[in-house]
């Protein structure tokens, strides 16, 4: 998948006018870019306005807290919790952008008042492609008019999920289009140097910066817990500008304690590092694999 | 079960001398099924297409003038070619390119064939190696009476009085060499983990002096490898230098501490990125040539690269 963003921000750098979009992989991917988005909130004397069918207690991704405090959050306005019902249908169920947005105006205009820095929005519109006929141009329309609301706030900003697995591709695209951020998780880490970004969909990491001995312990701890799941483990490498040799050691190491089909994928190989690997031939590294190759999506398999 | 390697120098004469020993040659090993090849020079692979024509397609044709390139990564090419026919054994007419290298080549080819001694020494492949009596200069024929075990001279096999070790042989290799570094060269010392201020005192200097981009690349991959070696078992002070000379961009890494390594250091290709040596060995791999001086005053690991 090739996607171009303007603003590609992890979750805990989501400020202030950004209309940002979530579109997750699975499930943990979801909880935990929303898992940071709200806490940051709450202990940040910001407001999260969410709006889903879940209740309070179960919000996506929301770490364990104790019911009084939940009561504290809801109680004070901190944490609001709208059915969909209340925030953006109208009274045949049918989804009504006017009413989302004269919801989303209200409460962001209540946030000074209300005694928050900020006003975070959040709701998942998975659901609108649950079967049903979805009115492209009303969703589109709605996510436009929403993007004028907050990207001009001081004090709104907001996330929109999406379930990429039920999302056709045209609609992702069209969806994808009208928001100025893509949210992701938080780096696993980033020294300025490197970052590590783990993945989803495949489940993997990513690699951006450079990777040398100084930052090998902390691949090799990263890399050891994604190889824990089933199935291959892919390295999106399309940004990484250099790696070591000993980086490639310590891959091979840990392809092979993994069986045969589960290898781990290095996408998007740089050139350079194509370059060495296969001077060196594929054959020295047994369990790792060529995947994706830039330009050809779905291409480039040895 | 492992075999033993079969390497023989044919000094011919001539043409003629030349097909009499190597047509017989491809024929037992046709009839013998193992994997032929032939990798000779493009004179040599017309006269015998042409004069073993019989065989067909059971022998394989390479020209030595895009073969022999690169020695480790030759050594590699034909690592590649045994493990990939096993457990057919190689029967290899092989013979390098002697012309148009400058000393330091020529040195490092010589080397090579005695370094194949090493890396095939359990392969069971069979291989002749041609020497043109008549063309080559004498010194590079009396090389190859010191680097093949066996001798093949006017139709007589017998094993060479003068073949010496590979790690004999290298280290009187490692002896001719030179270290000599300009007053000019330019220098960073290093002190951290972290290198990336020596990627980019390298990168940018690679690109000054006109090296293209995956040379750079290699040579800054190769840098970074020998440095993080000397962080961790060497002893400071450490730095690297780097100049330009005639067709050549050279670098040294080079540390307070005394590193014995062999003259087979780096040569033997490991089986796996997994084995110990895999990063010199790559380190030999991605540039032209890699040389190491371990003294009083230090080690010193000099990595050359043409433009």
């Amino acid at each position: 998948m090739d996607e171009t963003w303007h603003t590609k921000r992890a979750v805990s750098g989501v400020r202030p006018g950004d209309h940002a979009l979530l579109p997750y992989g699975d499930l943990e991917e979801r909880d935990r870019v929303m898992g940071t988005y709200v806490d940051d909130a709450l202990t940040g004397n910001e407001k999260v306005v969410y709006v889903t069918d879940a209740p309070a207690d179960r919000l996506p991704g929301l770490r364990p807290r104790t019911r009084a405090r939940l009561d504290r959050y809801t109680r004070s306005r901190q944490l609001v919790v709208l059915s969909r019902a209340d925030a953006c249908l109208d009274a045949r169920g049918r989804f009504a952008p006017g009413r989302l947005l004269d919801t989303l105006g209200r409460e962001v205009g209540s946030t000074d008042a209300e005694g928050f820095r900020a006003t975070r929005w959040t709701t998942d519109f998975s659901w609108m492609l649950d079967g049903r006929p979805l009115d492209v141009a009303a969703m589109l329309g709605c996510e436009h008019r929403l993007g004028d609301t907050v990207g001009p706030s001081a004090v709104a900003m907001a996330i929109c999920q999406i379930d990429r697995r039920v999302c056709p591709p045209a609609q992702y695209a069209a969806l994808r289009d009208t928001h100025e951020v893509l949210v992701e998780v938080d780096p696993r880490f980033d020294d300025g140097n490197l970052k590590i970004v783990q993945t989803f969909r495949p489940a993997g990491l990513r690699l951006e910066g450079e990777l040398d001995h100084a930052r090998h312990h902390v691949f090799e701890d990263e890399l050891a817990r994604v190889a824990r799941l089933p199935g291959a483990v892919h390295l999106d490498l399309a940004r990484l500008a250099f790696l070591d040799l000993g980086s490639l050691h310590l891959m091979a190491g840990l392809a092979a304690d993994r069986t045969a089909d589960a290898p781990l994928v290095l996408d998007d190989l740089p050139p350079g590092v194509l370059n060495i690997i296969e001077m060196v031939g594929w054959h020295r590294l047994p369990g790792l694999v060529q995947g994706r190759t830039a330009g050809f999506p779905n291409g480039g398999t040895r | 079960m492992a075999a033993e390697l079969e390497h023989r120098a044919f000094l011919y004469s001539g043409d003629d001398d030349f097909l009499r020993t190597a047509v017989p040659f491809l024929e037992e090993g046709v009839a013998a099924e193992r994997a032929v090849v032939v990798v000779a020079r493009a004179a040599n692979v017309a006269l015998l297409r042409e004069a073993a024509a019989g065989l067909g397609s059971a022998v394989e044709f390479f020209e030595s003038e895009s073969f022999y390139r690169h020695p480790v990564r030759t050594l590699n090419q034909y690592q590649h070619l045994v493990v990939g026919q096993a457990p057919r054994r190689v029967y290899a007419l092989a013979e390098p390119v002697w012309t148009g290298h400058e000393p330091r080549g020529l040195l490092e080819w010589m080397r090579y064939e005695s370094l194949i001694n090493a890396v095939f020494a359990d392969s069971g492949a069979t291989a002749l190696c041609p020497y043109d009596r008549d063309r080559l200069p004498p010194q590079i024929v009396e090389q190859a009476r010191r680097t093949h075990p066996d001798l093949l001279v006017d139709g007589v096999a017998a094993p060479s009085p003068h073949y010496e070790e590979p790690l004999r042989y290298g280290a009187g290799c490692d002896r001719q060499r030179t270290f000599d570094r300009p007053r000019l060269a330019e220098y960073l010392p290093f002190h951290t983990e972290d290198l990336r201020d020596v990627r980019a005192f390298v990168a940018e200097r690679a690109a000054l002096f006109d090296l293209d981009e995956m040379t750079a690349q290699n040579l800054v991959t190769a840098v970074n490898e020998v440095a993080a070696n000397a962080l961790q078992h060497g002893v400071p002070p450490m730095g690297v230098w780097m100049w330009e000379s005639g067709p050549e961009v050279v670098c040294e890494i080079g540390d307070n501490g005394f590193w014995q390594p062999d003259a087979l250091t780096g040569f033997l290709p490991p089986r796996s990125a997994l084995q110990r040596g895999f990063g010199l060995w790559t380190v030999r791999l991605l540039v032209d040539l890699m040389e190491v001086r371990a003294g009083w005053d230090g080690t010193f690991v000099r990595l050359r690269m043409r433009r």
